[in-house]
């Protein structure tokens, strides 16, 4: 593959392309020394983030074999019925929220860069923060049961049990350690999201984009839609918690179900925002195994964003037995049959192209078929249990845990365990050991199916889920003794693979360049890779480009395409038009920082310290928190740029700054904000619900907030809004007076809005802790006071970039990213006022 | 080496539009809203208006006209798809590096979405018919 | 593992004999006094005959599946396979086939929802309560009066039944697998669920939901009676207690009151009149003990009293092994004599 003609080269070409490398290497540079983690690049970011996700999933495992040593036996007492809930809560919580969600984030920061022929995702530190919650968030959660405080409740922690019968810190360590780590899945998505449309290479239009991509956009958009009700969730939860806002508590008015609603309005679409990532993997190898382009692409994205569609039809299929009205079971019933044609689909799509084409055998490939044997079954028991009656029988048993693991091991970790055994060329340069892999792959996938083919009949036989314990003579002592044995093989299978990657591979050679023969972008990486991932941008034509663009990798190599230099000795990246791919800016990116690493820790800190009710702690640490973002922000986004425009090669040039829907700032936005109000959306979603549950919710009109306050409350807001929407045309205008005029009236509107919205249910007297009414008000109103807080700091902040020449006429990123937040603010305090004061006068 | 927008290949060069990514999630969105509008109707119906065992004829109507928007809507989007599939003379499976390509195949796509989601708005409809009462 | 049918399974479950597949995985009997697929009641022969009809054509597809899967890995013919070809089997296999199997099974399901749900032609109310960690069970007596008992349901066979579960604590749920599916009790909520058992025996229940510390300790026992057998059970439980009236049992009952038991639990006849426990006016007369735990006599339920907090952790109750042995003895001699 290495057969760069170098003769041909002239002498003073070989000296440009030198010099053009050595400046690329500085610009790229990996920090050193301590300062290493200071590292922001999407290969070290990429890195950590798998490793630290495959601890816990080994932590997470280890708890695995706690739960099947106790197991073993009946009547079993080497573990207490408190520590086994501990344990089997953690199992849970940990494997979906550390491992299975974090492990496709990792993959796809470290991988989706190189597929894309990037140099790096858009949000370098954005990714790096992310990262750092994370970990902070999740050695937090996972250190709790070494001082026996873990939560155990469940990783469903319904209400009541976890919100009035556990006094404990573990519920609130386990609701604030982990809304801290979906706050970083959705950064994630975010990432994600503008890194597929935005920062993919020339040529790459849509329908030439890598599967994987497909795949990874439409996970990260469900990302926005699921993640925010769990976070509402955890919000009232938290606020029941800590204050005694009774939203799940019947005694005043609230309603455990309210918490089912919205855990599994998140719960089931995550199971396909784990599985769809893993499929993306092998969607990837599958081709490679086969020799040939996929057949059945188009099919395939069709699977993609239909599953991810219709996943959101299924939620209550996991509250069959809460005694729901027989038409809800069945829509849910319906939609859950409809789910398991596009998931077949793509199924069908790999075994069309393993058919078509000429197999080659491979440690991924044999992991991908074990894959597809186990999820092929949890698939099939899947389709069973969305059968309404027979869950009734299925839901809560063991063989519910069968059919989850089926489809988790056989959906995700052996996919994962392909991957890993694919890709891991890319991260390291060596390959892995074909001998130890098989070992692993047979283990693994014997273990797996004597663990928890015998499940199913433990199951049907009766055995329900979550007991420490079980009475002997039942019929299912031998299935579970089964079932501890084939765990340990299982768990000796992912030793030797942890082996393999750990194992010191110093004198093992490098791997040579593309060792699968692929034909996808990432395998141009050189082993070992060069911080700066690809030597120039490359023009693309086709889907497989290394299998069908004469010369390729040399004109990669030799500097031929796009943005070969970094004269300026800075990080940058290429931005083209979203559905066929042209170039239209070139995007300066972040080198290394701590500022994410302290954003994180001060981040973790508001939510630590709440944990153990140290407010005044949390509050510091969240003004430290804003300080240091705010210095982020200040120091290292929307920079003016020393000239408008660049040549990146090719006699193309383009703008180094675009502000507006062109911006990638934008975009990020954009995103999180509809994030955001699936979040609010999930609110008003409750105060509905309460209606529905309640003969008189909400109460007479005279009882809820005052009207009138209410309404100036929205008036002023929307004031707020239309001003920040003038200072915005004013300041492309270039009239500072109407500007900072318009700005400064903004802001006092905002505060007005605010205070008046606050005097709404406060002057007529509504307390939150004495019925779940007057809490749903307040939870309203509270959500769209912090976020004319957050409203207000942007106003302000606007103001000091304008005056400190930051943001001027031309480069307005800020005011523009700003006025879209108001739109959505305006949005936001619209909707409380017309629900709390506008719908008790219209029933 | 060529130029990076070259669509000298296709005669027709359609326009990268915003809206035809769009266009890719119009049939699930009218699954979604059929979905949606469905379980609320018939939520609200069972716990505020007819009561436990409370009959869901109002219902059924009500879920028969959405049906029957949701499935002109979805037809509708199809058969846009189906022409853009269909534009010029080039067949299956549209990755040529043309904007042509690129048409054809979110048309192709938005097809399949159109045929996944009357399937599963069909599955939806097919409840009432089988329940009719709230019990 | 060995999977063998000795008789033909029927899709028409109401036939409970013609339909229970005697089945061995690895050697393990698949009747089970709490097993879902030896059913013994309407509901529970329904979704065991579904669940066969499911299984069966689970593993055909599975098999079908991942002979493609093999055969394209492994086989290696001369000839590639065209791609015209593997199109069709996407078409076929992914599209076709799966929506016309899904439509059928799904019509099938939507059906079985109303027939299990109806709550029409009931012969028999019983309210049940779930608690943590036991159940409160309510007849209302042949004469009318309201009957409370615990931990124990007896049942007619072939009446429908109508239960009325809920919680005053926790989400609890309501499993007795060979009889029907489950139905949560959930605190503020009153949900229902129709048995209909077909065959006279006793069968286990537990509680399915998680529900804190002891849930793995939530069980009880369902008794299916022919009758008029049930109405002479629920007649005599109706009554106040009779103790044996032995020397020994005396002096438990006064142990029982002045220990100050009565405070959380009822005996009906006696000044005992608690509401936080179970009934134990007629509790010698069940057939378990600690909701479904521990066998029935006199032994255990001295052990019981005793240990309750070793034997069921965090339960309400507290240990009473302070109590002198032969205070202990005589207490469990006149409770298990309270027949």
């Amino acid at each position: 593959m290495t057969d760069i003609t170098q003769e041909n080269l002239e002498q003073m070409d070989r000296s440009e392309d030198e010099a053009q490398k050595a400046r690329l290497k500085k610009a790229w540079k990996t920090p050193e020394g301590w300062r290493y983690w200071s590292a922001v690049n999407n290969t070290e970011v990429g890195r950590w983030y798998t490793a630290v996700s495959f601890l816990f999933f080994l932590f997470a495992g280890v708890l695995a074999l706690l739960i099947r040593t106790q197991l073993a036996v009946p009547n079993n007492d080497f573990l207490s019925a408190d520590l086994y809930n501990q344990v089997f809560t953690l199992h849970g919580s940990v494997m979906m929220f550390l491992f299975a969600v974090p492990i496709f984030e990792a993959f796809s920061i470290l991988i989706l860069p190189q597929m894309l022929g990037a140099r790096d995702l858009p949000f370098p530190r954005l990714s790096a923060y992310g990262f750092w919650c994370f970990l902070i968030g999740g050695v937090f959660v996972c250190g709790s049961i070494f001082f026996q405080v873990a939560p155990q409740g469940g990783w469903f922690m319904y209400p009541p049990l976890s919100t009035q019968y556990h006094e404990g810190l573990g519920a609130d360590i386990w609701l604030l350690g982990l809304s801290f780590i979906e706050v970083s899945s959705l950064a994630a998505a975010v990432e994600l999201i503008v890194g597929i449309l935005k920062t993919r290479p020339p040529g790459m239009r849509i329908n030439l984009i890598p599967l994987y991509a497909w795949y990874i956009l439409v996970v990260a958009g469900m990302i926005l839609f699921a993640f925010p009700p769990l976070i509402a969730g955890d919000l009232l939860f938290e606020l029941e918690r800590l204050l005694g806002w009774p939203f799940f508590n019947p005694e005043k008015g609230g309603d455990p179900l309210l918490w089912q609603h919205l855990f599994w309005i998140f719960g089931h679409p995550e199971v396909y925002i784990i599985f769809l990532p893993a499929i993306a993997l092998v969607a990837m190898i599958v081709p490679t195994a086969a020799q040939r382009p996929i057949i059945g692409y188009g099919w395939i994205v069709l699977a993609a964003v239909g599953t991810g569609f219709i996943s959101f039809g299924l939620w209550a299929h996991h509250m069959y037995a809460t005694g729901m009205p027989g038409i809800s079971l069945a829509f849910f019933t319906a939609a859950s049959e409809a789910v398991a044609i596009p998931t077949g689909v793509q199924i069908f799509c790999f075994l069309a192209t393993a058919l078509a084409g000429r197999f080659v055998h491979s440690v991924p490939m044999l992991f991908v078929s074990g894959a597809l044997a186990i999820f092929v079954l949890g698939g099939l028991t899947g389709v069973m249990v969305a059968i309404a009656p027979f869950d009734f029988q299925a839901h809560d048993s063991y063989f519910i845990v069968a059919h989850l693991h089926y489809v988790l091991i056989g959906g995700m970790l052996f996919p994962v365990a392909a991957g890993l055994y694919y890709f891991y060329p890319m991260a390291d340069g060596k390959q892995l050991s074909e001998r130890l892999g098989k070992w692993a792959f047979w283990l693994m996938f014997v273990g797996f199916n004597v663990t928890f083919l015998p499940m199913h009949f433990t199951g049907l036989l009766g055995m329900p889920r979550r007991v420490f314990t079980y009475e002997a003579g039942l019929g299912f002592d031998l299935l579970n003794l089964i079932s501890t044995i084939g765990a340990y093989i299982f768990a000796v299978g992912v030793v030797i693979l942890v082996w393999d990657v750990v194992r010191p591979k110093k004198k093992q050679p490098h791997a040579r360049r593309n060792p699968w023969n692929a034909g996808t972008l990432e395998w141009l990486v050189n082993m070992p890779s060069h911080p700066w991932s690809v030597r120039s941008i490359p023009i693309i034509k086709s889907r497989y480009p290394l299998w069908d663009q004469p010369n390729f990798i040399r004109d990669v190599d030799e500097g031929r395409f796009y943005l070969g230099d970094a004269a300026e000795e800075k990080r940058e990246t290429l931005i083209t038009s979203t559905i066929d791919a042209r170039p239209i800016q070139c995007l300066r990116v972040p080198g290394p920082t701590f500022l994410g690493l302290w954003a994180a820790v001060f981040t973790g800190g508001v939510f630590i310290f709440s944990t153990y009710h140290w407010y005044v702690a949390a509050l510091i640490s969240g003004v430290l928190g804003l300080i240091t973002i705010l210095i982020w922000l200040w120091t290292g986004t929307a920079l003016i740029p020393e000239k408008p425009a660049k040549d990146i090669g090719l006699g193309v040039t383009v703008p180094l700054y675009l502000s507006g829907d062109k911006s990638v700032g934008w975009w990020a936005m954009f995103i999180t904000m509809i994030g955001n109000m699936s979040a609010f959306a999930s609110l008003v979603f409750g105060y509905f619900f309460f209606w529905t549950v309640h003969e008189d919710f909400p109460p007479d009109p005279s009882q809820g907030p005052n009207a009138l306050w209410s309404l100036v409350g929205a008036g002023c807001v929307l004031g707020a809004w239309a001003l920040t929407l003038l200072a915005r045309q004013a300041n492309r205008k270039d009239r500072a007076a109407v500007f900072y005029g318009a700005l400064i009236l903004a802001a006092l509107c905002c505060v007005a809005g605010g205070l008046a919205l606050f005097a709404g249910p406060y002057s007529s007297g509504l307390d939150p802790k004495s019925h779940v009414y007057p809490a749903t008000v307040w939870v309203l109103v509270l959500w769209s006071l912090v976020h004319l807080a957050v409203g207000l700091i942007m106003q302000l902040y606007c103001m000091a970039r304008r005056l400190a020449g930051r943001m001027t006429a031309e480069y307005d990123i800020d005011i523009r990213n700003v006025a879209l937040y108001w739109h959505f603010m305006a949005i936001t305090a619209t909707v409380t006022v017309v629900v709390i004061a506008g719908f008790p006068r219209m029933v | 080496m060529t130029e990076p927008d070259a669509n000298r290949d296709d005669p027709e060069t359609p326009a990268a539009r915003w809206h035809s990514l769009w266009l890719l999630t119009l049939g699930p969105a009218f699954w979604t809203m059929h979905f949606l509008a469905s379980y609320i109707t018939a939520a609200i119906w069972c716990a505020k208006f007819a009561g436990r065992a409370g009959s869901l004829e109002t219902v059924r109507w009500l879920i028969g006209g959405y049906t029957a928007v949701a499935l002109v809507g979805i037809c509708l989007v199809s058969w846009f798809g189906y022409r853009q599939h269909k534009l010029g003379q080039a067949t299956l499976p549209h990755d040529a590096d043309t904007a042509g390509d690129r048409h054809r195949f979110l048309g192709f796509s938005t097809l399949l979405l159109c045929g996944l989601s009357f399937v599963a708005t069909v599955y939806i409809a097919l409840t009432v018919v089988f329940i009719g009462t709230c019990e | 593992m060995t999977l063998y049918t000795s008789r033909q399974i029927g899709l028409n479950g109401r036939h409970g004999g013609m339909i229970a597949p005697v089945i061995a995985v690895g050697g393990c009997d698949l009747h089970g006094p709490q097993s879902a697929l030896s059913p013994a009641g309407v509901g529970a022969e329904q979704i065991s005959s579904l669940f066969w009809w499911m299984a069966g054509g689970a593993v055909l597809i599975w098999a079908v599946v991942i002979g493609i899967a093999l055969y394209a890995t492994l086989a290696r013919p001369r000839k590639k396979h065209d791609v015209q070809g593997a199109r069709w089997l996407i078409i076929g296999g992914g599209i076709v086939f799966p929506t016309v199997v899904l439509t059928i099974l799904l019509s099938y399901g939507l059906m079985l929802i109303p027939k299990l749900r109806s709550t029409g032609n009931v012969d028999l109310h019983v309210a049940v309560s779930g608690e943590m960690w036991w159940w409160r069970v309510r007849y209302t007596s042949p004469a009318g009066e309201p009957v409370e008992l615990a931990n124990e349901i007896r049942l007619p066979v072939g009446k429908r039944v109508s239960l009325s579960l809920t919680s005053p604590d926790v989400i609890h749920s309501f499993w007795v697998p060979s009889l029907s599916g489950k139905v949560d009790m959930i605190p503020g909520r009153e949900n229902t669920l129709i048995l209909e058992p077909t065959k006279p025996g006793t069968y286990r229940g537990v509680c399915a939901e998680y529900c804190g510390a002891s849930h793995a300790f939530m069980a009880f026992r369902v008794v299916v009676m022919e009758p008029q057998d049930f109405e002479a059970w629920l007649t005599h439980q109706a009554q106040p207690a009779v103790s044996s009236g032995s020397p020994s049992a005396r002096q438990g009952e006064q142990a029982f009151l002045v220990n100050g038991c009565g405070a959380c639990h009822t005996i009906r006849g006696t000044a005992a009149d608690g509401r936080v426990g179970p009934d134990l006016t007629h509790v010698g007369s069940r057939l378990s003990l600690g909701a479904g735990m521990l066998p029935n006599d006199a032994q255990t339920f001295a052990r019981w009293i005793g240990h309750t907090q070793q034997i069921k952790p965090e339960v309400r109750m507290p240990s009473f092994g302070m109590l002198p042995e032969e205070q202990l003895t005589a207490l469990a001699t006149y409770l298990s004599g309270l027949k």
